[in-house]
């Protein structure tokens, strides 16, 4: 008995579950965020196996007052249920170039603004990393000049000192591999050109081997940039330019119908012994956020991944590092 | 499936996708449009969407995910599909295409921008071959309470000027009701549509929406079907007893998670529940109903293929008889 319900964490690492949840229903699959009942089972499962916060996206604050009446109340229930914070907020912008995009300096105005705005109303959660997409979808990026990531890393260097300074919570750069900035180049001079006390790495390891880069490395090369991971896993690289290819490569790109998996899928492509033995020679500690997005893709579930992930750590990961 | 040469039967597509990136393969999409064949449907209602993940929900996708709207039209000929009968837009739901988080036809200073979200919609229905824009008719009560004169009249005037719009094109424009709507009442409703130019903006009658909102569907179309020129089939299963639509909430708090009695689905197949079919299907005929009978599944369970085979069952073996008389 005493395994059961235990946190997955340890004296160095402790485990964030980062939220694309969805429940299935009699009215088909919806979000738990639609109601106290289903908030409360999601919570309680992903604790069940030993999580003890979530990452959520930051259009689901309204939702998350309306439910508890507002995200104190919100964040006392989640720490009831032994869920102590929303670790990260994740800020869903959809880049277009005629109001919100990095690479387009006339935009930062209003891109600061709105990230203030999000400081502002995500207040009572707990919140401690803001991750961000650094660069429009490469397609509408292309061609990536160094021009262009200057660009991005003068906004991220603007928003970061301004999450920072002003609420204490780090703005932490998510490198989709379809984004303007995915290649070791183009991500080597990203970080050289911001500033290390206001912008850092939220390392996705399936990202960026998907995109051709070895997260072991990019760890290896920024550990002291790197506030948050997204551990999960892939099973494909992509060779065929599918990052570059309209309308969309997360979901709809023709060679690949599901580019992410939980850690542990059989196949997967990600070294995740290596990365937890590279986190051990640094002595990396801190949270450490496990993602799956789209694991009902193909027939599975939010749970099942959920608790796949979590024995992974428990049973491969935690023996190498905690 | 025909009946008559003055009604159609046609096919809702919203049961599809749930959550933004869900069901936007094209491979998807075309499973989705042979089953809708396979039940005997060889036209369909679009659903207006946004964003790179609705392949089917934007002209702008359209093009970008077939090559034209002529392509957009051969595929769909080749999945069994000969006809688009209507695209659904709700102006509440954000745009990343034209940048805003909804409008609102109460607002007189939104009205402009929602004229033109509905135009690039009614352009793409009269190039594709529709004939009828449907449109959410009004703000959920819990945005603004029970509408003020006001407001109604900034409604009928924006509706008025998307009814003349679409009409220049050819194409038809039909309010929905929804359970959500405020002028529950039908003399509020009455009240309204004085305001409304028949010539050119119609009504698009609901059969689950309604009743759920507590209307005799039956009674309610004899009493607008000069008004109606459109119309959604479903079943309800429950009505909101306790006007839990007035909640600011509504749309999570009573549609998805069922209100406080916990309503685990308001929406159900054809026959399933609460409306009078043979009512309906005797009261279409004597008024000699002419127009899309638009048959949606939408806010059921998976597998959606079910219901709607479901419902094809029963409009073969039961509305249809009852239509004929």
């Amino acid at each position: 008995m005493s395994a059961i319900g235990k946190p997955l964490g340890g004296r160095h690492l402790r485990y964030a579950y980062m939220d694309h949840w969805r429940v299935d229903t009699a009215q088909g699959q919806v979000s738990q965020y639609s109601s106290i009942e289903r908030f409360d089972a999601f919570l309680k499962q992903i604790a069940g196996v030993g999580y003890e916060a979530i990452e959520t996206f930051d259009f689901h604050l309204g939702a998350l007052r309306d439910l508890f009446g507002s995200l104190e109340a919100a964040r006392a229930h989640m720490q009831s249920r032994g869920i102590d914070r929303v670790l990260s907020l994740f800020h869903a912008v959809m880049y277009d170039a005629r109001q919100s995009t990095p690479h387009v300096r006339a935009t930062h105005d209003r891109m600061a603004g709105y990230a203030e705005y999000i400081m502002k109303s995500s207040a009572g959660l707990g919140v401690q990393n803001f991750i961000v997409m650094p660069a429009g979808l490469y397609f509408d990026v292309e061609p990536v000049t160094d021009d262009k990531i200057r660009a991005c890393a003068e906004l991220w260097n603007r928003i970061g000192k301004m999450t920072l300074e002003g609420y204490g919570v780090k703005t932490c750069c998510h490198h989709e591999f379809f984004c303007g900035i995915r290649s070791a180049e183009q991500l080597r001079k990203f970080y050289e050109w911001t500033d290390p006390r206001y912008v850092f790495l939220c390392l996705d390891t399936a990202q960026h081997v998907i995109a051709g880069v070895d997260p072991v490395d990019l760890f290896v090369q920024l550990r002291e940039r790197v506030a948050g991971f997204h551990l999960k896993d892939t099973h494909h690289v992509d060779t065929q330019g599918d990052y570059r290819r309209k309308p969309d490569a997360e979901v709809m790109a023709p060679t690949t119908a599901r580019w992410f998996y939980e850690m542990g899928t059989e196949g997967g492509l990600v070294d995740f012994p290596a990365l937890y033995g590279a986190m051990k020679d640094t002595g990396w500690q801190g949270w450490v956020g496990i993602e799956h997005d789209k694991a009902d893709v193909g027939g599975g579930n939010y749970p099942e991944s959920t608790a796949v992930a979590a024995w992974t750590i428990r049973h491969v990961l935690r023996p190498i590092h905690d | 499936m025909t009946d008559t040469p003055a009604i159609r039967w046609a096919c809702g597509t919203n049961q599809w996708k749930s959550g933004f990136t869900g069901f936007a393969r094209i491979e998807q999409h075309e499973r989705a449009m042979k089953v809708t064949s396979a039940c005997g449907f060889d036209a369909i209602e679009l659903t207006a969407g946004t964003g790179r993940w609705d392949p089917m929900g934007r002209p702008e996708n359209i093009v970008l995910n077939f090559g034209s709207v002529a392509h957009f039209k051969l595929r769909l000929r080749e999945w069994g599909i000969h006809q688009v009968s209507s695209c659904f837009l709700d102006p509440l739901q954000m745009s990343f295409e034209e940048l805003h988080h909804g409008l609102d036809c109460t607002d007189p200073a939104q009205h402009a921008a929602l004229l033109e979200q509905a135009a690039v919609f009614a352009r793409f229905l009269a190039e594709v071959g529709a004939q009828v824009l449907v449109l959410r008719a009004l703000p959920p009560h819990g945005r603004h309470g029970g509408l003020s004169a006001e407001r109604q009249a900034a409604a009928a005037a924006c509706w008025n000027a998307v009814g003349a719009m679409t009409a220049s094109l050819g194409i038809r424009t039909a309010l929905h009701l929804d359970a959500l709507a405020p002028l529950r009442q039908a003399d509020e409703l009455a009240a309204w549509l004085d305001q409304l130019d028949p010539a050119t903006v119609g009504l698009a009658m609901d059969t689950a929406e309604l009743t759920m909102a507590g209307h005799d569907v039956v009674a309610w179309y004899r009493r607008f079907h000069a008004r109606v020129n459109h119309i959604h089939l479903k079943d309800a299963l429950a009505v909101d007893t306790l006007n839990e639509y007035q909640a600011p909430n509504a749309e999570r708090a009573l549609l998805l998670a069922g209100g406080q009695r916990g309503v685990p689905r308001w929406f159900g197949e054809l026959g399933s529940g609460l409306v009078d079919w043979p009512g309906l299907m005797a009261a279409l005929r004597d008024t000699r109903y002419a127009g899309w009978l638009v048959v949606e599944s939408d806010k059921g369970p998976a597998p959606q293929a079910a219901s709607m085979m479901q419902n094809a069952w029963t409009i073969r073996h039961e509305l249809q008889p009852l239509l004929a008389g």
